[in-house]
Protein backbone atom coordinates (compact mmCIF):
# COMPACT_ATOMS: atom_id res chain seq x y z
CA UNK A 1 0.00 0.00 0.00
CA UNK A 2 1.40 3.38 -0.98
CA UNK A 3 0.86 5.90 1.80
CA UNK A 4 2.73 8.74 0.12
CA UNK A 5 -0.28 10.69 -1.26
CA UNK A 6 -1.93 10.59 2.18
CA UNK A 7 1.28 11.65 3.94
CA UNK A 8 1.78 14.47 1.45
CA UNK A 9 -1.78 15.66 2.05
CA UNK A 10 -1.26 15.64 5.84
CA UNK A 11 2.00 17.57 5.54
CA UNK A 12 0.24 20.24 3.49
CA UNK A 13 -2.58 20.82 5.97
CA UNK A 14 -2.52 24.12 7.83
CA UNK A 15 -2.22 22.33 11.19
CA UNK A 16 0.83 20.33 10.11
CA UNK A 17 2.52 23.40 8.65
CA UNK A 18 1.80 25.42 11.79
CA UNK A 19 3.24 22.69 14.05
CA UNK A 20 6.41 22.38 11.98
CA UNK A 21 7.04 25.98 10.96
CA UNK A 22 5.69 28.16 13.77
CA UNK A 23 8.46 29.79 15.83
CA UNK A 24 6.04 29.92 18.78
CA UNK A 25 6.90 27.91 21.89
CA UNK A 26 3.17 27.10 22.00
CA UNK A 27 3.44 25.04 18.80
CA UNK A 28 5.80 22.05 18.55
CA UNK A 29 7.68 22.60 21.86
CA UNK A 30 4.48 22.61 23.94
CA UNK A 31 3.26 19.40 22.31
CA UNK A 32 6.64 17.78 23.10
CA UNK A 33 6.43 18.94 26.72
CA UNK A 34 2.89 17.57 27.13
CA UNK A 35 4.03 14.27 25.60
CA UNK A 36 6.88 14.00 28.15
CA UNK A 37 4.63 14.86 31.11
CA UNK A 38 1.94 12.40 29.97
CA UNK A 39 4.65 9.75 29.61
CA UNK A 40 5.83 10.35 33.17
CA UNK A 41 2.34 9.88 34.58
CA UNK A 42 1.20 7.00 32.33
CA UNK A 43 4.37 4.86 32.25
CA UNK A 44 5.51 6.02 35.69
CA UNK A 45 2.30 5.17 37.53
CA UNK A 46 1.99 1.90 35.60
CA UNK A 47 5.45 0.92 36.88
CA UNK A 48 4.54 1.98 40.45
CA UNK A 49 1.48 -0.30 40.19
CA UNK A 50 3.70 -3.13 38.88
CA UNK A 51 6.04 -2.64 41.85
CA UNK A 52 3.07 -2.76 44.24
CA UNK A 53 1.91 -6.02 42.61
CA UNK A 54 5.44 -7.41 42.99
CA UNK A 55 5.28 -6.77 46.73
CA UNK A 56 6.83 -3.32 47.22
CA UNK A 57 4.65 -1.23 49.59
CA UNK A 58 2.49 -4.23 50.62
CA UNK A 59 0.39 -2.18 53.05
CA UNK A 60 -1.08 -0.06 50.25
CA UNK A 61 -4.57 -1.53 49.68
CA UNK A 62 -5.27 -2.10 45.99
CA UNK A 63 -8.64 -0.38 46.42
CA UNK A 64 -6.78 2.82 47.35
CA UNK A 65 -5.15 2.84 43.90
CA UNK A 66 -8.45 3.25 42.07
CA UNK A 67 -8.08 7.01 41.58
CA UNK A 68 -4.41 6.61 40.72
CA UNK A 69 -5.49 4.53 37.73
CA UNK A 70 -7.63 7.50 36.65
CA UNK A 71 -4.50 9.69 36.70
CA UNK A 72 -2.65 7.01 34.71
CA UNK A 73 -5.43 6.96 32.07
CA UNK A 74 -5.43 10.77 31.96
CA UNK A 75 -1.69 10.61 31.17
CA UNK A 76 -2.40 8.03 28.49
CA UNK A 77 -5.10 10.14 26.79
CA UNK A 78 -2.93 13.25 27.03
CA UNK A 79 -0.26 11.29 25.17
CA UNK A 80 -2.66 9.83 22.64
CA UNK A 81 -3.70 13.42 21.79
CA UNK A 82 -0.22 14.98 21.85
CA UNK A 83 1.15 11.93 20.01
CA UNK A 84 -1.44 12.40 17.24
CA UNK A 85 -0.30 16.01 16.90
CA UNK A 86 3.36 14.94 16.67
CA UNK A 87 2.33 12.37 14.06
CA UNK A 88 0.38 15.04 12.16
CA UNK A 89 3.49 17.26 12.16
CA UNK A 90 5.87 14.57 10.83
CA UNK A 91 3.76 11.68 9.43
CA UNK A 92 6.42 10.44 6.98
CA UNK A 93 9.11 10.39 9.64
CA UNK A 94 7.02 8.16 11.93
CA UNK A 95 5.10 5.94 9.53
CA UNK A 96 8.12 4.91 7.42
CA UNK A 97 10.04 3.83 10.55
CA UNK A 98 9.46 0.26 11.88
CA UNK A 99 10.54 1.42 15.36
CA UNK A 100 7.40 3.61 15.49
CA UNK A 101 5.16 0.55 15.04
CA UNK A 102 7.17 -1.32 17.69
CA UNK A 103 6.55 1.59 20.08
CA UNK A 104 2.77 1.51 19.39
CA UNK A 105 2.62 -2.25 19.97
CA UNK A 106 4.53 -1.98 23.26
CA UNK A 107 2.21 0.81 24.48
CA UNK A 108 -0.87 -1.19 23.44
CA UNK A 109 0.35 -4.27 25.34
CA UNK A 110 1.28 -2.08 28.33
CA UNK A 111 -2.18 -0.48 28.48
CA UNK A 112 -4.02 -3.80 28.00
CA UNK A 113 -1.98 -5.15 30.93
CA UNK A 114 -2.84 -2.09 33.06
CA UNK A 115 -6.54 -2.49 32.24
CA UNK A 116 -6.66 -6.22 32.99
CA UNK A 117 -4.42 -6.18 36.06
CA UNK A 118 -6.19 -3.20 37.64
CA UNK A 119 -9.58 -4.82 36.99
CA UNK A 120 -8.37 -8.03 38.67
CA UNK A 121 -6.90 -6.41 41.78
CA UNK A 122 -9.88 -4.07 42.24
CA UNK A 123 -12.34 -6.96 41.95
CA UNK A 124 -10.37 -8.91 44.57
CA UNK A 125 -10.05 -5.77 46.71
CA UNK A 126 -13.83 -5.31 46.73
CA UNK A 127 -14.16 -8.82 48.18
CA UNK A 128 -11.62 -8.02 50.90
CA UNK A 129 -13.19 -4.82 52.21
CA UNK A 130 -12.38 -4.41 55.88
CA UNK A 131 -9.25 -6.54 55.80
CA UNK A 132 -6.18 -4.68 57.00
CA UNK A 133 -3.61 -7.41 56.39
CA UNK A 134 -1.19 -6.74 53.53
CA UNK A 135 -2.63 -7.91 50.22
CA UNK A 136 -0.47 -10.04 47.99
CA UNK A 137 -0.95 -10.64 44.27
CA UNK A 138 -1.07 -14.01 42.53
CA UNK A 139 1.95 -15.46 40.74
CA UNK A 140 0.15 -14.85 37.43
CA UNK A 141 -0.25 -11.14 38.23
CA UNK A 142 3.37 -10.88 39.31
CA UNK A 143 4.49 -12.30 35.97
CA UNK A 144 2.27 -9.81 34.14
CA UNK A 145 3.76 -6.99 36.25
CA UNK A 146 7.26 -7.93 35.07
CA UNK A 147 6.04 -8.09 31.46
CA UNK A 148 4.42 -4.67 31.94
CA UNK A 149 7.66 -3.08 33.17
CA UNK A 150 9.55 -4.57 30.20
CA UNK A 151 6.90 -3.12 27.83
CA UNK A 152 7.14 0.38 29.34
CA UNK A 153 10.95 0.42 29.32
CA UNK A 154 10.79 -0.76 25.70
CA UNK A 155 8.14 1.78 24.69
CA UNK A 156 10.09 4.68 26.21
CA UNK A 157 13.34 3.50 24.59
CA UNK A 158 11.66 3.00 21.20
CA UNK A 159 10.15 6.48 21.46
CA UNK A 160 13.52 8.04 22.18
CA UNK A 161 15.22 6.12 19.36
CA UNK A 162 12.72 7.49 16.80
CA UNK A 163 14.95 10.55 16.53
CA UNK A 164 17.90 8.34 15.50
CA UNK A 165 16.32 5.65 13.32
CA UNK A 166 14.09 7.41 10.77
CA UNK A 167 14.86 7.16 7.06
CA UNK A 168 12.72 9.95 5.60
CA UNK A 169 11.74 13.15 7.39
CA UNK A 170 9.08 14.48 4.98
CA UNK A 171 7.57 13.84 1.55
CA UNK A 172 9.28 16.98 0.25
CA UNK A 173 12.55 15.05 0.20
CA UNK A 174 11.46 12.91 -2.74
CA UNK A 175 9.28 15.31 -4.71
CA UNK B 1 32.43 35.96 42.06
CA UNK B 2 32.03 36.49 38.35
CA UNK B 3 29.48 33.95 37.17
CA UNK B 4 30.35 34.49 33.50
CA UNK B 5 34.00 33.59 34.18
CA UNK B 6 32.87 30.55 36.14
CA UNK B 7 30.74 29.38 33.20
CA UNK B 8 33.64 29.84 30.76
CA UNK B 9 36.04 28.01 33.10
CA UNK B 10 33.56 25.12 33.50
CA UNK B 11 33.18 24.69 29.75
CA UNK B 12 36.96 24.83 29.21
CA UNK B 13 37.67 22.46 32.07
CA UNK B 14 35.11 19.93 30.88
CA UNK B 15 36.35 20.01 27.29
CA UNK B 16 39.91 19.48 28.54
CA UNK B 17 39.20 16.64 30.96
CA UNK B 18 35.88 14.99 30.06
CA UNK B 19 36.13 11.28 30.86
CA UNK B 20 33.00 10.27 28.94
CA UNK B 21 33.01 12.26 25.67
CA UNK B 22 34.57 9.45 23.63
CA UNK B 23 32.01 6.95 24.89
CA UNK B 24 29.12 9.36 24.23
CA UNK B 25 30.35 10.05 20.69
CA UNK B 26 30.06 6.38 19.67
CA UNK B 27 27.10 5.52 17.42
CA UNK B 28 24.70 4.53 20.21
CA UNK B 29 26.27 6.26 23.23
CA UNK B 30 24.09 9.36 23.18
CA UNK B 31 20.79 7.62 22.22
CA UNK B 32 21.20 5.00 24.96
CA UNK B 33 21.95 7.69 27.58
CA UNK B 34 18.84 9.58 26.40
CA UNK B 35 16.68 6.47 26.68
CA UNK B 36 17.93 5.90 30.22
CA UNK B 37 17.22 9.57 31.00
CA UNK B 38 13.59 9.13 29.94
CA UNK B 39 13.21 5.83 31.83
CA UNK B 40 14.57 7.57 34.93
CA UNK B 41 12.07 10.40 34.33
CA UNK B 42 9.21 7.87 34.39
CA UNK B 43 10.43 6.33 37.65
CA UNK B 44 10.86 9.75 39.27
CA UNK B 45 7.58 11.26 38.09
CA UNK B 46 5.62 8.06 38.70
CA UNK B 47 6.95 7.82 42.24
CA UNK B 48 6.89 11.50 43.20
CA UNK B 49 3.49 11.90 41.51
CA UNK B 50 2.00 8.94 43.38
CA UNK B 51 3.35 10.11 46.74
CA UNK B 52 2.48 13.81 46.28
CA UNK B 53 -1.03 13.01 45.09
CA UNK B 54 -1.43 10.80 48.17
CA UNK B 55 -0.35 13.69 50.42
CA UNK B 56 -2.97 15.80 48.63
CA UNK B 57 -5.60 13.19 49.52
CA UNK B 58 -5.78 10.87 46.50
CA UNK B 59 -6.40 7.29 47.68
CA UNK B 60 -6.49 8.31 51.34
CA UNK B 61 -7.25 4.79 52.63
CA UNK B 62 -3.59 3.95 51.99
CA UNK B 63 -1.42 4.94 54.98
CA UNK B 64 1.09 7.60 53.89
CA UNK B 65 3.98 5.60 55.35
CA UNK B 66 2.89 2.59 53.24
CA UNK B 67 2.96 4.63 50.01
CA UNK B 68 6.35 6.00 51.06
CA UNK B 69 7.84 2.51 50.53
CA UNK B 70 7.88 3.35 46.79
CA UNK B 71 10.28 6.28 47.33
CA UNK B 72 13.54 4.26 46.82
CA UNK B 73 12.44 3.70 43.21
CA UNK B 74 11.99 7.44 42.73
CA UNK B 75 15.48 7.93 44.12
CA UNK B 76 16.72 5.25 41.70
CA UNK B 77 15.15 7.27 38.87
CA UNK B 78 16.86 10.41 40.14
CA UNK B 79 20.24 8.67 40.30
CA UNK B 80 19.81 7.29 36.75
CA UNK B 81 18.99 10.80 35.55
CA UNK B 82 21.74 12.56 37.47
CA UNK B 83 24.24 10.09 35.96
CA UNK B 84 22.96 10.23 32.38
CA UNK B 85 22.45 14.00 32.67
CA UNK B 86 26.03 14.46 33.83
CA UNK B 87 27.17 12.43 30.82
CA UNK B 88 25.41 14.88 28.46
CA UNK B 89 26.91 17.82 30.32
CA UNK B 90 30.42 16.34 30.27
CA UNK B 91 30.17 15.72 26.52
CA UNK B 92 28.65 18.97 25.20
CA UNK B 93 29.23 21.48 28.05
CA UNK B 94 28.60 24.54 25.84
CA UNK B 95 25.13 23.29 24.93
CA UNK B 96 24.12 23.28 28.61
CA UNK B 97 26.22 25.79 30.54
CA UNK B 98 25.16 28.65 28.23
CA UNK B 99 21.59 27.42 27.62
CA UNK B 100 18.86 29.49 29.40
CA UNK B 101 16.57 26.46 29.36
CA UNK B 102 19.24 24.51 31.27
CA UNK B 103 19.49 27.35 33.82
CA UNK B 104 15.71 27.11 34.26
CA UNK B 105 15.94 23.34 34.66
CA UNK B 106 18.72 23.49 37.28
CA UNK B 107 16.83 26.21 39.19
CA UNK B 108 13.78 23.95 39.52
CA UNK B 109 15.96 20.92 40.32
CA UNK B 110 17.28 22.91 43.28
CA UNK B 111 13.78 24.02 44.30
CA UNK B 112 12.57 20.41 44.04
CA UNK B 113 15.52 19.19 46.11
CA UNK B 114 15.18 21.84 48.84
CA UNK B 115 11.43 21.24 48.91
CA UNK B 116 11.93 17.49 49.46
CA UNK B 117 14.43 18.27 52.22
CA UNK B 118 11.89 20.60 53.85
CA UNK B 119 9.34 17.79 53.79
CA UNK B 120 11.55 15.42 55.74
CA UNK B 121 12.66 18.12 58.19
CA UNK B 122 9.15 19.38 58.98
CA UNK B 123 6.65 16.59 58.41
CA UNK B 124 8.47 13.31 58.89
CA UNK B 125 7.52 12.76 62.53
CA UNK B 126 3.85 13.64 62.05
CA UNK B 127 3.41 11.37 59.03
CA UNK B 128 5.51 8.38 60.03
CA UNK B 129 5.26 8.33 63.81
CA UNK B 130 3.10 5.91 65.83
CA UNK B 131 0.07 8.22 65.85
CA UNK B 132 0.26 9.15 62.17
CA UNK B 133 -2.99 10.37 60.67
CA UNK B 134 -4.41 9.46 57.24
CA UNK B 135 -4.65 13.16 56.41
CA UNK B 136 -1.47 15.07 55.70
CA UNK B 137 -1.19 18.45 57.47
CA UNK B 138 -1.72 21.58 55.35
CA UNK B 139 2.03 22.25 55.33
CA UNK B 140 2.72 18.86 53.73
CA UNK B 141 0.06 19.54 51.10
CA UNK B 142 1.76 22.80 50.18
CA UNK B 143 5.07 20.93 49.88
CA UNK B 144 3.41 18.27 47.69
CA UNK B 145 2.02 20.96 45.37
CA UNK B 146 5.41 22.70 45.12
CA UNK B 147 7.00 19.32 44.43
CA UNK B 148 4.61 18.42 41.58
CA UNK B 149 5.03 21.88 40.01
CA UNK B 150 8.82 21.96 40.29
CA UNK B 151 9.36 18.48 38.76
CA UNK B 152 6.99 19.47 35.96
CA UNK B 153 9.13 22.60 35.40
CA UNK B 154 12.25 20.39 35.30
CA UNK B 155 10.64 18.46 32.43
CA UNK B 156 9.72 21.72 30.67
CA UNK B 157 13.31 22.98 30.97
CA UNK B 158 14.70 19.68 29.72
CA UNK B 159 12.37 19.43 26.77
CA UNK B 160 13.04 23.04 25.71
CA UNK B 161 16.86 22.65 25.69
CA UNK B 162 17.02 22.11 21.94
CA UNK B 163 14.93 25.24 21.26
CA UNK B 164 17.35 27.48 23.19
CA UNK B 165 20.67 26.30 21.78
CA UNK B 166 23.20 29.05 22.62
CA UNK B 167 24.87 30.88 19.75
CA UNK B 168 28.05 32.94 19.69
CA UNK B 169 27.97 36.09 21.86
CA UNK B 170 27.45 39.40 20.11
CA UNK B 171 28.32 42.55 22.07
CA UNK B 172 28.48 43.10 25.83
CA UNK B 173 26.60 40.59 28.02
CA UNK B 174 24.97 42.12 31.10
CA UNK B 175 22.67 39.31 32.24
CA UNK B 176 23.43 37.40 35.45
CA UNK B 177 24.38 34.29 33.46
CA UNK B 178 25.86 34.00 29.97
CA UNK B 179 23.34 32.64 27.47
CA UNK B 180 25.75 32.54 24.53
CA UNK B 181 29.24 31.19 23.91
CA UNK B 182 31.88 33.96 24.17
Amino acid sequence: MNLDPLLLWIENTALSKWLVESPSLLAFPTVLILHAIGMGFAAGIAVMFDLRVLGVAPHVPFAAMRRLFTVLWAGFWLNAASGLLLLWAYPTKALTNPVFYLKLVLIAVGMVLVARMSRDVLRDADRQVGLTAPQTASTRLRRLAILSMVCWAGAVTAGRLLAYTYHRLTQAEIF
Amino acid sequence: MDLHALQVALVKGIYAHSPVADLMHTRWGWPIAESLHFIGLCLLVGCVGTFDLRLLGLGRTAPIAAVHRLIPFGILGFVINATSGLMFLLTEPEQYIYNPSFHFKVLFLMIGGLNAGTFYLTSYRQLFGPEASLDAPFRAKVIATVSLCSWMCVIVGGRLLTFFRPGICDGVQNALLLTCAP
